[in-house]
């Protein structure tokens, strides 16, 4: 309805301007059909719609360049005030040409959406193209429908191609046929999201995205730089080439190192014309409180048995394997699983005993172990976690490490007449969808093994267990960020689930008491868990090392309080230098309040 | 536009289309469409299609727009409560489970797919009002009118004479890579060529038909149509000319720099490649240009919203 005015790009042909410094043409599509219509008396139209025609036009028409018309037209939308502030700084600084790379969980999306609606009200977008993961194509029609109103759709067939708002996964796109029908097209949006899978000039994906002729792009990733400075300047290259000079100048100019950058000051200036970035630690951003509770479950002694028989049998064959840490993966893997379910501990054992040869004395002792598993009736953790959940009676989400351990929870819970659905990474996105729905709806407990998925969000649910804890705390920190994120309006309530007197109330104590990880801001336990890992093992594999090698609990308790110390060194060394980090060149968008940045509009 | 006017606005569209309005309150309407208001709200084009082909009785939809959304809502759930619940929630569980299996598989489906009677809110931004204000649009092109004399005033044996006018009403934007409009209504006399401004405001005084009244006579045009849309154009042109083009001249010199930051990325590189990689990259250059131009070359664009032929016996 609304056609945009496809400006002619080559000169003008007629000349008539109100003034040199812009094209002017005037719409002369009508004179004939009404040339035509009265000559032939008619056919007429109604006069009241022609009234109620103009009246529409009134109303919507875009009085000021510069005032967001958006927000008008989404009166059940609030959006935070970083996220206007970063639509207004690319509609009115950046010319719509922009990378947003805001930490997770500050709602890249909704600054998009918020850029894209904004045009579109404004009759500068009529077309664009949205490319995204496969896994989030369905959740960003969702919000743009809902939330947006734009009337986006799926890709699914080739003719939805030709649908004015697009969402569609990159990968898809870039191929055959849907390249060259791409590649013939004028978008005037081009978003992207996940964008450093554009960071390789030498992909496909690059080289797709550079050919694609858009009007405005906007860039979307949490990490621009995951490696090194050549990343940061194909990203922007591929949206201003130029911004930071030839590939000669930016090494010269901007690169001590391959992670290292000089002259920061410049380098930071340039990037602020094309990247904003919203940091959590920068204030303005409010996120309700996290409440942490250690819930300690007492093993039966049946389960006491069993956890004793496993970690005296996987110590023995470290031991025996001349202290080798890299074979002992699914060693270590029972270690923790027994701390989980028996069933856990079973599956690991069964498939363990069909690898062992038959003649091998190992198939005794693994028998043995599975002897022990027979006489427990009964896992006291998930007790505990049946019974957190009738208390707080509410949504709640269970995550676990294990496959096993999901599979008997939701049997368990069943049995106890809650209603509980699984989610793992393996199902499909239909699936997973399903589930998410199901979630959403009927079923109060969401029993997942996953959390790193992206476009999970569960802002709705404000319960969450621990059923066991992982040894890398960075997945503890994307459990804790499916919940706890922009738009949860409860306080999160997260609950540890450790069994007393095993390696679990170690590192529950590591985690919360050593390290405060449940407080910790998301890019900080990044930094710290690099450098540890720059400097010794892996965190995982510290532990892991611990376990096996320790001489009892106190000798545990030691090693648990030395890594805790070396973290908060580490941590302390990061507060210290921050200029050393190349994230501190990325430049950060300070919120202004509202209505301060309203400059003097030049009226034409 | 506030809900009181766009309550107004849904009113007189759905009387100047000959909806059967079935219940109506200051912040709701149900309606039982016409069939040419059917045609463009329902998206129902195979339906349509069949109508128009085997000539069956066609079968309208019926909305329930509702116009304040918050005052609806408490307006029923008050009478919900005096009802003590007669006549369950919409839609069953199967029917719920279906749209949930719609909205996994294409990622939204619109509110009210399948219920009997698909309830709306409109306010300003939904997408129902933009189809309104587009079938408004669509309806309301072109009208040719007379003004119905004042009774009163002339002898019954009179005839007054009526000069015919065309009237334009246009949208202009001031467009770089952002935008502002304008809207003017020109009215021009083709008798005489003199152009008037807030043409369409004079108008809306008057009592207009779409018939030529009794005691009315219709004197001749001497311009074309062709000529007086000249006429606007010149007359836009002169009124546009008083205006201040800071923001072109800002625009233009944004298109400077990028064009030279382009330039002093591109040129070293085509002189360092050699002559395979070279035509890729002068393409590629050129692309970058051509976009750079479409986003921010300053330009007064136009477009005519409507336009008609008024006979009118006050203007000369």
């Amino acid at each position: 309805m609304h056609p945009i005015q496809r400006p002619d790009r080559r000169a003008s042909g007629t000349g008539k301007t109100p003034h040199p410094d812009v094209e002017f043409e005037f719409d002369r599509t009508w004179v004939d059909e009404l040339a035509e219509r009265t000559a032939r008396n008619g056919p007429w139209d109604d006069w009241t719609l022609f009234a109620l025609a103009v009246e529409a036009e009134r109303a919507k028409l875009v009085t000021s360049f510069d005032e967001l018309q958006a927000l008008r037209c989404l009166p059940a939308f609030e959006p935070m005030p970083h996220q206007i502030a970063t639509a207004r700084k690319v509609l009115h600084e950046m010319g719509g040409r922009a990378i947003l790379a805001d930490e997770v969980g500050l709602g890249k999306t909704i600054e998009a959406g918020l850029i894209l609606k904004e045009y579109i009200v404004r009759g500068l977008v009529r077309r664009a193209l949205i490319l995204v993961p496969a896994s989030l194509v369905l959740q960003w029609v969702r919000e743009l429908n809902q939330k947006f109103g734009i009337p986006a759709t799926a890709q699914k067939k080739a003719h939805s191609w030709h649908s004015d708002f697009v969402v569609a996964s990159l990968d898809t796109a870039k191929r055959e046929p849907h390249r060259e029908l791409l590649l013939s097209n004028d978008y005037d949006m081009l978003i992207v999201d996940e964008a450093h899978k554009l960071k390789n000039k030498k992909t496909s994906n690059y080289q797709f995205i550079q050919q694609l002729r858009k009007k405005y792009c906007l860039l979307l990733t949490a990490t621009p730089v995951q490696n090194d400075m050549d990343e940061l300047f194909n990203l922007i290259t591929l949206l201003k080439p130029g911004q930071l000079g030839g590939q000669s100048d930016f090494a010269a100019n901007f690169v001590a190192d391959k992670r290292l950058p000089k002259n920061e000051d410049r380098l930071q200036e340039a990037l602020s014309a094309v990247m904003i970035r919203n940091r959590r630690s920068d204030g303005g951003i409010s996120f309700t409180k996290r409440i942490v509770r250690n819930i300690e479950v007492k093993l039966s002694p049946e389960e006491k048995a069993l956890y004793d028989a496993v970690t005296g049998f996987v110590r023995q064959r470290y031991d025996e394997s001349g202290r080798d840490l890299a074979s002992m993966l699914s060693l270590i893997t029972l270690q923790r699983e027994v701390c989980s379910s028996r069933d856990a501990v079973f599956l690991t054992l069964v498939n363990l005993f069909k690898k062992t040869a038959e003649d091998s004395p190992m198939r005794a002792k693994i028998w043995e172990l599975v002897e022990f598993i027979r006489r427990i009736q009964a896992n006291s953790k998930a007790e505990k976690a049946l019974e957190i959940i009738r208390t707080t009676n509410d949504k709640t989400i269970i995550f676990t490490e294990y496959r096993a351990t999901q599979e008997y929870l939701l049997q368990f819970l069943k049995q106890h007449g809650i209603h509980a659905v699984p989610y793992r990474g393996g199902m499909n996105r239909g699936k997973k969808d399903w589930m998410m729905d199901l979630f959403r709806g009927r079923a109060q407990v969401l029993v997942a093994t996953e959390a790193g998925g992206e476009g999970i969000n569960l802002q709705f649910c404000h319960h969450m267990i621990n059923f066991d804890l992982p040894w890398n705390p960075m997945r503890v920190e994307q459990r804790i960020g499916r919940v706890h994120r922009l738009g949860q309006t409860n306080d999160v309530k997260i609950y540890n689930l450790y069994t007393t007197g095993t390696i679990e109330e170690h590192i529950v104590r590591l985690l919360h008491e050593k390290i405060n990880l449940f407080e910790m801001v998301v890019g900080e336990l990044d930094d710290i868990l690099e450098r540890l890992e720059r400097e010794e093992q892996p965190l995982e594999q510290r532990l892991a090392r611990l376990v096996l090698e320790s001489d009892g609990d106190a000798d545990i308790r030691r090693g648990i309080d030395a890594l805790g110390r070396s973290i908060n060194r580490l941590r302390a060394d990061a507060k210290r230098s921050p200029k050393s980090s190349l994230d501190s060149v990325l430049p950060v968008l300070s919120v202004v309040p509202d209505g301060a940045d309203a400059a003097a509009e030049a009226r034409p | 536009m506030n809900a009181k006017q766009i309550h107004r606005f849904v009113e007189r569209y759905l009387e100047a289309t000959g909806c059967t309005i079935l219940e109506k309150s200051p912040v709701h309407f149900k309606v039982k469409l016409s069939p040419a208001a059917d045609r463009e709200l329902t998206n129902r084009p195979y339906y349509w299609s069949f109508v128009d082909r085997t000539g069956v009785e066609p079968e309208t939809m019926s909305l329930l727009l509702v116009t304040d959304a918050a005052k609806y809502d408490a307006m029923t759930a008050e009478a919900e409560s005096a009802g003590a619940g007669a006549g369950g929630p919409q839609g069953g569980a199967a029917e719920q489970a279906g749209m949930a299996a719609l909205s996994r598989s294409f990622g939204f489906v619109p509110a009210g797919l399948g219920t009997r009677m698909p309830r709306d809110d409109l306010h300003f931004g939904s997408r129902r009002l933009e189809q309104l204000f587009a079938a408004a649009r669509r309806g309301g092109r072109f009208v040719c009118l007379f003004q119905q004399p004042d009774e009163r005033a002339l002898h019954p044996y009179d005839s007054a004479p009526c000069t015919p006018w065309l009237g334009v009403n246009v949208k202009v934007g001031f467009v770089c890579d952002m935008k502002r409009e304008e809207m003017h209504a020109f009215g021009v006399s083709l008798a005489t060529g003199t152009v008037v401004e807030r043409f369409f405001d004079r108008l809306q005084g008057l009592k207009l038909s779409p018939r030529l009244p009794a005691n009315v006579h219709v004197t001749g045009a001497s311009l074309s149509l062709k000529k007086a849309a000249d006429l606007i154009e010149q007359a836009l042109l002169q009124k546009l000319k008083t205006y201040d083009y800071g923001w072109a001249a800002a625009a233009n010199e944004r298109l400077k720099e990028e064009l030279a930051r382009l330039a002093h990325y591109y040129e070293p590189l085509l002189k360092e490649t050699d002559d395979k990689q070279r035509e890729q990259i002068a393409a590629q250059y050129e692309a970058r240009k051509e976009e750079i131009l479409w986003q921010l070359k300053p330009r007064v664009v136009t477009e005519i919203v409507n336009a008609g032929v008024f006979h009118l016996s006050g203007l000369a």
